[in-house]
């Protein structure tokens, strides 16, 4: 069974934002798969362009908002794919990311790719439901 | 209801999360019958030294390194689903391709190569999604 997750804030709606065709998440054979998220104002749904940095913490902000809303947490994710804009920050994000996987971080692949809008970040995840 | 997530651990000499200077990444995380295992690169597991080569050599690494993964969490290569692999060149794309024949069953896991710009001169990062 599939079932669709909604938005937890407006914000998060990037199809009623932005026209996106997609679902924030989609809940299926007990593990939870994450549209691609961006660093965008939770409330406002306004983009956040900033550092490497500040972009992964209000990604890594929605991602908590959006997994606790649908009844898991960071501590459950079970993989992430971290598309940074340039290789050269790999240990930027690890520094922002360390903070908000404690608890056993998941499995992790991360790679250069161009992101939407000039982000510098955006990440890909499934939990456990 | 929650399902069950598990942490699987490195083989000895793979690097560790827990470890200073390690990436905050696990090898592996077990939950709902899949083993999601994180983009592995080519390292010595002896050692945990990175292992530079080329596109084929450091694909053969991962490899070996992949299956003694998986078979350590009770998995093997003949249960993996689907793969990703990334390279640093798509004109490398036939060098990773002819050792990857080797490793694989036949038939195959579903896959997708892609080029990207891989962190620290990497050439190849290859991650998959298995059977528990």
């Amino acid at each position: 069974m599939r079932e669709i997750i909604a938005a937890p804030f407006p914000g998060l709606d990037l199809r009623q934002h932005y026209g996106h065709h997609q679902s924030p998440a989609v809940r299926a054979g007990g593990l939870i798969f994450c549209s691609g998220m961006l660093p965008v104002d939770p409330h406002t749904g306004e983009r956040h362009h900033g550092t490497l940095t500040s972009e992964a913490h209000v990604v890594l902000g929605n991602l908590k908002l959006l997994l606790e809303s649908a009844g898991s947490s960071l501590d459950r994710l079970v993989q992430v794919h971290a598309l940074i804009y340039d290789s050269i920050e790999y240990d930027v994000l690890n520094r922002v990311y360390r903070q908000y996987v404690a608890h056993g971080p998941p499995a992790r692949t991360v790679w250069t790719a161009q992101i939407e809008a000039g982000f510098k970040i955006a990440l890909d995840a499934i939990a456990a439901a | 209801m929650s399902a069950r997530r598990e942490i699987i651990a490195a083989p000895a000499g793979a690097p560790d999360p827990s470890q200073r200077g390690s990436p905050p990444a696990s090898p592996a995380v077990r939950a709902c019958d899949f083993i999601f295992v994180s983009g592995l690169t080519a390292v010595d597991l002896q050692t945990g030294e990175r292992v530079s080569g080329t596109t084929a050599s450091e694909t053969r690494v991962i490899l070996v390194n992949l299956k003694q993964l998986l078979e350590a969490a009770g998995s093997s290569l003949d249960r993996v689903v689907k793969v990703n692999v990334l390279i640093h060149s798509m004109l490398e794309a036939p060098n990773m391709n002819e050792v990857y024949a080797r490793h694989f069953p036949d038939p195959p896991p579903a896959r997708t190569v892609c080029g990207a710009r891989l962190p620290e001169g990497v050439k190849v990062i290859i991650e998959c999604t298995a059977l528990a």
